[in-house]
């Protein structure tokens, strides 16, 4: 059977439907057993128009890093496209509106910049729309049309999932919109009868009933309610708002609430009082609302209070770029904020796992009463992904509070000084219980005491309980193992899609490499960390950061240096710079 | 001096060489091809070959897209030029696409040439001028046996041989309205004929056809003043004829091509026409003549191009220049009488 790996991108102003679009094609080719991997990416500026871009990378076999060279480019806006021609793989097929409103200079074109070898397919959009519809709102469902005919899509996939898009708002807009994506189909079929590509028709594929169609926010959001949220609470931030959103509408119908705060400072600070209360609630921001937080995580930290903080990455520092992806902020969760402040960090690498971490998160806060911060990133928020998501039971999502035994009643110590550094916790409304949350270093009573033998003794306790809060973090997981490496190469967060990827194409090429999964920031996992770089020749780390901030995180690991990778494009590493780097430095090994 | 933009409609070997002339007068300017056709440059005497197996598709190209970017010209294949506007020196696409010029060089070469009694049938007729073309052939020769070829043209009698490698029945109608090169005398008949006939080709011998009925989709009947014929594809083969129709309201002169000086210049200033598609006058002949063939195709788009870029070359192709048809000798002085 041949294999597809196909990506495709659509292009136009706000307004134009454009992530409507990608949203469809992702939705249809899901339905048709494909695997997807979509990407959006949009203006930073608040306003009613800009770039939008759509990209969905189609695969037979599993998909876990974005295309680096665009198929077909669907063009909603030609002066938009045109920033989308650098990328286009060789004889890429453009569909482009061939009647567009009004004459077009040649420096707007989209065509007068295409590579030669472009294949272009120009349908009148606007018009078929207005034709089948009435009103030209449709030509993006036209184009799908015109895209469907040519690249061999079965159209029945679209016209479900229009159909279901649509469905909630009447017989009439699905009618019409099914139309106007009949009416690129045909033309398209008929325009070009002579060459058609077939691609997708020569594929054999089932669609498989678990595969969900998940962003990160809606797999986080998900992830909240199954962990029994109650109480959100958030200041909006690009790209962490979604989640706000999501939550808003879902988490009232299952009894929870969301709260909109004046700012970052009174999310955790709420977030801090839901927990210590003993209600689940989280908060979720960026960079720069983190940096307003890390105070009272600190806080936290040392009255030992639970907290789940989400921190989507952005471009940074400050502003930066509010809707580009970054993994700078890792210095900043696992450091940021006053005094020896030790938390828990851990970063998902895939939608799944955003689900999955979200849950745990809750768990981890509870049983280890501190902050702990999920990092992720703006492509893992963004994209989309269909994967099997085998969603948490009620047990599985269950509490992991540390509750006081009844027999210490009498004599309990909120900050008792357990081998495990966990002092079991009362909340507010246990009976016989005292309930302390203080800022000041305190005894194992909670009484201030800022003396040097009892700040030593207390940080110890906090540390040691991090450090025992290993055996419930995920150690880190090892693709193609072996006992020794040519080239071992450690990623996190969304990037790891991209190591795996290139460290798969490496070995293809008869290359001995290997990589290494971190999902568990801090603390981290030394032992099998450390014994992966001794095993490796060299050792690489990329990251979508300036810094290398794991890279510094763990260099110390192994006496060889680490060789870094780093990228501050505000775009995902694309797989083959992964393997390029990697190739190169098996080049200088073999001189 | 700003940098001149220069389009050239076309991408056959006039529409090439002139492209390759200019950038090497003119390092500095911007040249871009428009092609209605989707796709490179290709070696039109070699379509039978490929059309017969015995190349690949890809050995039809004779120009690499990295030729277009190593020479800094934008080609843009499967963009139709609809109409130009000469007082705003402009082209406007299909897709209203409006694209400004210093000189323009016409290069959009020749279409197959339907008879005005067969256009009837346009649909149902396969000709041969592009890949696409011999695609259509290669398709549709899958599932026929027999073949029948009305005209008789350069291409029909290439494509005979081809037919024949592929052990297809193949009857010919040799006819006087073909575009042959010369007019098509008894001699010339006869000797055409007896080497279709010892090659194993079927000769109909009639003086009009009278009706073609598609029997099924690989059946059609075709009913000559003399027989009922049947076959599984017809080929109509009658010549080509410049490519010009979307020029006809631009106030360009146009007898069948365009009409140009012997330096290749239209009426317009820095507007040139090159190879099938013009009709370039002759002094000596007092006369209009249109080449044929690529060697002629190239050296016309040399010239205008050299003569686009500022230089005075005349055109100098002689009339006397012998082609060998199917090996037979003849004259292609014709177009005399065009």
């Amino acid at each position: 059977m041949p294999e597809v790996d196909f990506t495709v991108e659509v292009c136009g102003m706000a307004g134009d439907g454009t992530i409507a679009a990608g949203g469809l094609i992702n939705e249809a080719m899901s339905h048709g057993g494909f695997s997807v991997l979509g990407f959006d990416s949009y203006p930073a500026e608040i306003r009613g128009f800009g770039r939008c871009v759509t990209n969905s990378r189609i695969g037979s076999n599993e998909i876990v890093a974005l295309g680096e060279k665009t198929h077909a480019l669907i063009s909603l806006n030609d002066e938009q496209s045109r920033s989308r021609t650098p990328s286009l793989a060789e004889h890429s097929l453009v569909f482009f509106d061939s009647n567009p409103p009004a004459y077009v200079p040649e420096d707007s074109s989209l065509l007068s910049v295409l590579p030669p070898g472009a294949q272009v397919f120009g349908i009148p959009f606007g018009a078929l729309a207005v034709g089948a519809s009435g009103a030209s709102r449709g030509r993006n469902l036209t184009a799908l049309g015109g895209f469907a005919a040519v690249t061999g899509v079965d159209p029945n996939l679209f016209r479900k999932v229009i159909r279901d898009k649509f469905k909630s708002k009447g017989d009439r807009l699905v009618d019409i919109n099914v139309k106007s994506f009949d009416a690129g189909y045909e033309y398209a079929l008929e325009k070009f009868s002579d060459r058609l590509k077939k691609i997708f028709s020569k594929i054999e594929t089932g669609h498989d009933p678990q595969k969900v169609m998940l962003s990160g926010n809606q797999a986080i959001g998900m992830a909240a309610i199954d962990a029994g949220l109650k109480l959100y609470f958030g200041y909006p931030i690009t790209p962490a708002t979604p989640i706000m959103e999501y939550l808003a509408k879902y988490l009232p119908e299952h009894g929870g609430q969301v709260v909109q705060m004046e700012d970052e400072i009174s999310s955790i600070g709420a977030v801090l009082g839901s927990f210590y209360a003993g209600a689940r609630s989280m908060t979720a921001t960026s960079g720069p609302g983190f940096a307003l937080m890390t105070e009272l995580i600190t806080h936290g930290v040392m009255a030992e209070i639970p907290a789940v903080i989400l921190d989507a990455q952005r471009g940074g520092p400050a502003t930066g770029l509010p809707t580009k992806t970054e993994q700078s902020d890792l210095h900043a969760a696992v450091f940021g904020g006053p005094g020896d402040s030790a938390r828990i960090v851990i970063a998902p690498t895939n939608v799944e796992e955003c689900y999955h971490f979200v849950i745990r998160s809750f768990q981890l806060a509870e049983k280890y009463q501190t902050p702990v911060i999920v990092l992720t990133d703006f492509f893992l928020h963004n994209r989309v992904e269909n994967r099997p998501l085998i969603r948490a039971t009620e047990g599985q999502a269950a509490s992991w509070n540390v509750f006081p035994d009844e027999a210490f009643k009498d004599h309990y110590q909120r900050y008792a000084d357990t081998p495990s550094g966990i002092s079991p916790r009362a909340l507010p409304g246990m009976q016989g219980f005292n309930f302390i949350a203080t800022g000041l270093e305190h005894t194992e009573k909670g009484s201030p005491d800022y003396s040097p033998e009892n700040h030593t003794k207390m940080s110890e306790k906090r540390h040691r309980k991090l450090r025992y809060s290993l055996k419930d973090l995920e150690k880190p997981a090892e693709f193609f193992a072996s006992d020794h490496l040519d080239v071992g190469v450690i990623g996190w967060g969304s990037t790891f899609g991209s190591v795996l990827e290139a460290v798969e194409k490496s070995r293809k090429n008869g290359f001995k490499v290997g990589a290494l999964k971190v999902t568990s920031i801090f603390p981290y996992h030394s032992e099998t960390i450390g014994a992966f770089m001794a095993k490796s020749k060299r050792v690489l780390v990329p990251e979508l950061n300036y810094e290398g901030q794991l890279a510094n995180l763990i260099a110390h690991l192994d006496s060889k240096p680490v060789e870094r990778l780093n990228f501050v494009t505000g775009t995902p590493i694309p797989p083959s710079a992964i393997q390029n780097r990697i190739e190169e430095l098996l080049e200088v090994e073999a001189q | 001096m700003s940098v001149k933009r220069f389009v050239i409609i076309g991408n056959g070997p006039a529409a090439n060489h002139a492209a390759k002339a200019l950038r090497e007068k003119s390092s500095e300017s911007r040249i871009t091809i428009f092609s209605k056709d989707p796709f490179r440059s290709y070696s039109a005497h070699l379509l039978p070959d490929f059309i017969a197996g015995l190349i690949k598709e890809e050995d039809l190209y004779n120009r690499s897209y990295a030729h277009y970017n190593e020479m800094d010209m934008n080609l843009r294949l499967g963009q139709r030029v609809v109409s130009v506007d000469f007082s705003k020196r402009n082209v406007i696409l299909d897709h209203k696409e409006v694209v400004q010029f210093d000189g323009l060089i016409v290069a959009t070469g020749g279409k197959p040439r339907i008879p005005e009694q067969f256009q009837l049938f346009q649909d149902i007729m396969l000709t041969l001028k592009t890949p696409l073309d011999a695609r259509m052939w290669v398709e549709k020769l899958r599932n026929v046996e027999s073949v029948l070829i009305i005209g008789g043209d350069l291409t029909s009698l290439s494509l005979t041989k081809a037919l024949l490698k592929l052990d297809k029945r193949v009857k010919f109608i040799l006819n006087e309205d073909s575009f042959w090169p010369v007019p098509l005398n008894e001699e010339i008949y006869r000797a055409v004929t007896d080497r279709l006939e010892q090659r194993g080709v079927e000769i109909v011998h009639c003086q009009r056809i009278r009706r073609i009925t598609q029997l099924e989709e690989n059946l059609l009947e075709v009913e000559t003043d003399r027989e009922i014929l049947e076959t599984g594809v017809l080929g109509a083969f009658f010549g080509l004829v410049p490519d010009v129709g979307f020029l006809a309201r631009t106030g360009l002169d146009i007898d069948r091509g365009i009409l140009v000086d012997e330096f290749l210049k239209t009426r317009f200033a820095n507007v040139y026409a090159a190879g099938d598609c013009a009709q370039v006058y002759h002094p000596a002949l007092r006369d209009y003549w249109v080449s044929i063939g690529h060697e002629n195709a190239t050296a016309l788009g040399r010239i205008a191009a050299l003569n686009l870029a500022g230089s005075h070359f005349e055109v100098r192709v002689e009339p006397e220049n012998i082609l060998e048809v199917g090996g037979v000798k003849v004259n292609t002085s014709w177009w005399t009488e065009f």
